[in-house]
């Protein structure tokens, strides 16, 4: 290829980028506001009872699209839904486009990675800081969704595959099956149980949930994480005190608000919240993702003093 | 002219590839997306498997020399979504690939869209792809 054939074809490239950040950014705007998705001027479905129907129609196929959520200290918001992250200017090129949902590098590179500093809203403790700056500085190697191990709390509604919810209020029960990262399912108990509480509380990956119906809201209160995930692909870390409220919203057809807090007093100094929107995508359906199956970045993976990390010795 | 249909046909490829995609190991720590390649070879060996379908094609520099590149490429239900089928590629294709190389200079890469033999690409459902969709 010629010198002037590349330029060319860069030239292409970032026209297209430029294109497809134009269509993320309408798309993303769009979500709460009727372009892009259809189903946001379709009013909420609803059960027979006139509990909001969290998933799908009777009939009807439909997923839920979850986001790629690379960094959740870009979601951090206050009280009135603000976002504390910087927002970048509208039309200012292809970053900002992503960044009301992602905010970071999404697979891309490494490019937006700042460690702690970069995130002076989020109440780090000195250790988490430190830990975080370490993912940051490695690239997310050691991120545990790399070893086919499940994403926790609320990593789970941004985690790029798509889930379903589903309602058995006589059952009193809610189901969330997701594809992935590790095709799992969560159970919420809405009978009004409290959590175990002292040993009977087993530290587990998606932790303990029990939930209930606030007005139109699915409010949803975990415990009893184990400290084997991540809050996010960049690597915010977290301890064995997470707690997390999650709060569900279905405003039209077409979108699940969902917003949750944070409280972890092992890594960080306060609670802290963050939101985002999860658009319905009305003609998908689950299919089977085994990630276990043949994980070749396991035999590729090495260590700090580039030694694999499974495997023998490099000499 | 040729520019424009050139222009259009990698704007809608990139609106396809807006379907949200895969996102299993960390692309950074493996791939260098300043390391882009492209090329052409003959396909010996598919892995279509999760959590990453592979391939390896044969690609003979302009010496004559033949290297074996192994390519990696989003989960079979990913790739289904992006209208692959497991028979959509074959031992013996010739197919050329886009996408990004290993960071430890291996034979190794990340392929982000494949030409099929027929003709038709096909958006690999790479972990690179979107960023934040």
């Amino acid at each position: 290829m010629s010198v002037g054939r590349r330029y060319h074809g860069r030239i292409l490239l970032t026209t297209a980028t430029l294109l497809v950040a134009s269509f993320f950014a309408l798309h993303a705007q769009g979500q709460g506001r009727g372009r892009g998705n259809a189903d946001v001027s379709v009013p909420t479905p609803r059960l027979s009872d006139g509990t909001v129907n969290f998933g799908r129609v009777a009939g009807e196929k439909g997923i839920w699209q979850v986001p790629y959520i690379t960094n959740m200290g870009m979601q951090l918001v206050d009280d009135q839904g603000n976002r504390l992250a910087p927002q970048p200017q509208r039309g200012g090129g292809g970053r900002a486009a992503g960044a009301p949902l992602g905010g970071g590098e999404g697979g891309g590179g490494g490019r937006g990675r700042g460690g702690a500093k970069a995130e002076p809203w989020v109440p780090f403790q000195p250790w988490a800081a430190a830990v975080y700056d370490y993912n940051s500085r490695n690239d997310s190697k050691y991120d545990p969704e790399g070893y086919c191990l499940p994403p926790g709390g609320p990593r789970m509604m941004a985690t790029p595959y798509p889930a379903e919810i589903i309602q058995l209020p006589e059952q009193k029960r809610v189901i969330m099956i997701f594809e992935g990262a590790t095709h799992i399912w969560r159970e919420i108990f809405m009978d009004g149980r409290p959590h175990p509480t002292g040993d009977a509380l087993n530290p587990t990956y998606l932790g303990h949930s029990v939930g209930r119906y606030e007005g139109d809201a699915l409010v949803v209160d975990v415990v009893g994480f184990n400290e084997a995930t991540w809050l996010d692909y960049f690597g915010h870390p977290h301890t064995d005190q997470l707690h997390v409220v999650e709060r569900f919203t279905r405003p039209n057809k077409g979108t699940l608000h969902y917003e949750t807090t944070v409280d972890d007093p092992g890594a960080y100094t306060k609670p802290f919240k963050m939101a985002w929107d999860i658009p319905w995508n009305g003609n998908g359906e689950l299919s089977e993702y085994i990630c276990q199956e043949n994980n070749k970045y396991l035999n590729r993976l090495t260590d700090d003093f580039n030694q694999p990390i499974f495997g023998p010795p490099r000499r | 002219m040729k520019t424009k249909l050139a222009l259009g046909t990698a704007a809608l490829g990139l609106l396809l590839a807006a379907v949200p995609v895969m996102a299993h190991h960390s692309f950074a720590a493996e791939f260098d997306s300043n390391k882009p390649i492209k090329m052409t070879g003959t396909v010996t060996k598919i892995e279509w498997m999760n959590p990453h379908a592979y391939f390896y094609i044969d690609v003979k520099d302009a010496a004559g020399k033949v290297t074996n590149w192994g390519l990696e490429m989003g989960s079979p239900n990913g790739l289904m979504r992006q209208g692959w089928t497991r028979n959509s590629m074959k031992i013996g294709d010739e197919v050329t690939l886009e996408g990004s190389a290993a960071k430890d200079g291996s034979n190794i890469g990340n392929a982000r869209s494949v030409t099929l033999s027929g003709g038709q690409r096909l958006f690999a459902a790479s972990s690179q792809a979107p960023a934040n969709p």
